[in-house]
């Protein structure tokens, strides 16, 4: 159940009906958290002054308005708020008006308005008049400190109340500079594209359309959270198969390694392996000129790269061999 | 040094040096001057290991304690002598990356505040070939450069099972970083990148209780989190020899596997943290632990069938 976010009355003469609003439009965008890629750490932004770098507070930050370049008048917060409007309890209703009279451009967010107390029965009588007369209601109400122009309409067994813009927020069309010619059309081809409309024609059925960016996005989160790879990409199923199947193969060349190594131990150590293994000497310290003997005795020891190391590898190998079976 | 600017020449190459009396490391006085310093000095040993890969440059124009950014597109400004490369981008949009091949480079980078230098896997001549495969093992919550150093040695032995030999060096921080140096032509990202994959989930199910291969944060807690990801043609690593932007000036530096397991036994990581001096010390003494990172040829195994 969604919460109410102003409650008081609309008031009409000398009506009131006491009211909650509450949201009629959820946000269903998917977000996102900024993440540092390196160590997951969540992305702060800080302010910081342009001219010397130095990170700033809230106490340390006024409201300029720039009146030209690089000047500004400074307004203070108490100067802002000697000009919030009162706190009011009511919806002032002005006029009724037929809803063709606005424009949906006019239209910004819409709220439902739930009766209180013992408003319910005002308020039904209010929308059931509302409705047969075709009429809608213009008013005005201030919510978190500002004015706000709305228009009240009944929709289905409610009331909604949709803020409206001011006209000043409106761009007129004259502003765009011309529509290009063609304005005046043939009757012939007014007739053709009113059919094809016809053809067209049928009702709104907003569950007919999805946001299928938003549902993508959805699915590919949740199959994340549950652990599963992305499986809309074929190159990562292709990646992830390969490191599996590498995986199983790198277990059993390890495993043949330990069992191979467990075999020539039991017969006393002939095998050309050893032999060549202690023959090496042990170069250790790792200067330019020891990688020089590395790269020589790597590529001398087998035609096959890659090549086992130095002695140590023997000696060490039978034990970690058995502790990778555990 | 003296204040304001300076000059450093190598032929005829001038690098102006500016501000080098400016503290990056506030809590030992670190300068610029010796950023820049540290890194002329160890050019002879890091260059080799830079050269021709683009390069990532983590800036903190205002010190280790304040913003940073990484600096993937080599200043507009940089000088004409220096080599770029056009590196194509996840977006649409190609990157010029500078390529540090002299002193010179170095001290250009050093003076931009260039704390940290980190380099693809790849030259620039052949920059669909990775040279190396790098493992970065990285410490959970409760986890340490210690747990960092037993697992390091588990994974050494896997790998000369598989006869391959590997590198240590730290990273600076708290991590150790593992390099299977390849140098073979032929070989791509999407081969090293599934082996290093595969191998960290390997270590995952032998060690379930001390390492895991998942990003996750909330996962690597208690664990080492062996980042096998790092092996893509548009990720970088921090280079060996580069400074780190702790509150010490700590290097990325090689070490050797008998300090590593000195470490591991005696689970005491002291021995293995280089700051710029004794980083300097050590390659003095001990010339470039890493100089086989960059010559021996090793492939990755045939395994099955591919």
């Amino acid at each position: 159940m969604p919460r109410a976010i102003w409650s008081g009355a609309i008031s009409f003469g000398l009506v009131n009906i006491p009211v909650e609003v509450f949201p009629a439009i959820r946000d269903t965008a998917i977000h996102f958290h900024q993440l540092h890629k390196t160590d997951m750490g969540r992305v702060k932004y800080k302010k910081v002054c342009s001219l010397d770098g130095q990170e700033l507070g809230s106490d340390d930050i006024v409201r300029g308005y720039e009146t030209g370049r690089d000047e500004y008048v400074i307004v203070e917060d108490e100067e802002l708020t000697k000009l919030d409007p009162a706190r009011s309890e009511t919806i002032e209703i002005h006029d009724f008006v037929d809803l063709s009279s606005i424009d949906p451009i006019y239209f910004d967010r819409p709220y439902y308005l739930v009766p209180e107390r013992n408003g319910a029965k005002a308020y039904h009588l209010l929308r059931k008049a509302m409705e047969e007369a075709g009429k809608i209601a213009i008013a005005s109400f201030i919510m978190r400190q500002r004015g706000y122009l709305v228009a009240i309409r009944p929709l289905e067994s409610a009331l909604l109340l949709e803020t409206l813009h001011f006209s000043p927020q409106v761009v007129t069309i004259e502003e765009l500079g011309g529509l290009g010619a063609g304005a005046d059309v043939a009757s012939k081809e007014l007739k053709l594209a009113q059919q094809l409309i016809g053809s067209l024609t049928g009702a709104f059925e907003p569950e007919r359309y999805h946001n299928e960016y938003e549902e993508k996005v959805r699915s590919l989160v949740e199959s994340k959270t549950n652990g599963e790879e992305v499986t809309t990409d074929a190159p990562v199923v292709r990646q992830k198969q390969k490191v599996l199947d590498l995986k199983a193969a790198l277990e059993q060349s390890l495993k043949a390694a330990a069992e191979g190594r467990k075999s020539a131990k039991a017969l006393p150590a002939k095998t050309t392996q050893a032999v060549t293994a202690t023959k090496k000497p042990a170069a250790k310290s790792a200067t330019v000129k020891s990688a020089a003997v590395a790269k020589k005795t790597a590529t001398k020891t087998a035609t096959k790269k890659p090549v086992a190391g130095k002695p140590a590898a023997k000696k060490t190998a039978t034990k970690s061999a058995a502790k990778a079976k555990r | 040094m003296p204040a304001g600017r300076a000059a450093t020449s190598q032929d005829e190459r001038q690098v102006a040096i500016t501000n080098p009396d400016k503290v990056l490391f506030p809590e030992t006085g670190f300068t610029k001057g010796d950023v820049v310093a540290y890194y002329r000095a160890i050019a002879p040993i890091i260059l080799p290991h830079i050269a021709d890969r683009p390069i990532t440059l983590i800036r903190y124009p205002d010190g280790v304690e304040k913003e940073f950014f990484y600096a993937k597109r080599c200043p507009p400004s940089h000088p004409t002598w220096m080599p770029t490369l056009r590196v194509p981008t996840e977006s649409d949009r190609p990157l010029d990356y500078c390529i540090v091949n002299e002193e010179a480079a170095l001290a250009y980078v050093a003076n931009l505040a260039g704390i940290e230098l980190h380099v693809m896997l790849y030259r620039r001549h052949a920059i669909t070939t990775p040279t190396l495969v790098v493992f970065d093992l990285d410490p959970g919550e409760g986890m340490s450069l210690v747990d960092c150093c037993a697992i390091g040695l588990e994974l050494r032995q896997i790998l000369k099972q598989l006869g391959l030999e590997c590198f240590p060096k730290s990273s600076g921080k708290k991590g150790l970083h593992l390099y299977i140096p390849l140098n073979t032509p032929g070989i791509t990202f999407e081969d090293t990148k599934s082996f290093a994959h595969a191998m960290a989930e390997l270590m995952e199910e032998q060690f379930p209780d001390r390492v895991t291969s998942l990003m996750r944060k909330t996962l690597r807690k208690g664990k080492i989190f062996i980042d096998w990801s790092q092996n893509d043609d548009h990720k970088t690593t921090v280079a060996p020899y580069s400074l780190r932007a702790q509150a010490h000036p700590m290097v990325s530096m090689p070490l050797t596997w008998r300090e590593v397991s000195t470490a591991a036994k005696s689970g005491e990581a002291s021995g293995l943290l280089f700051d710029a001096p004794t980083a300097l010390k050590r390659v003095k003494k001990r010339g470039d632990l890493f100089a086989e990172v960059l010559t021996l040829e090793q492939s990755l195994p045939k395994l099955g069938a591919d």
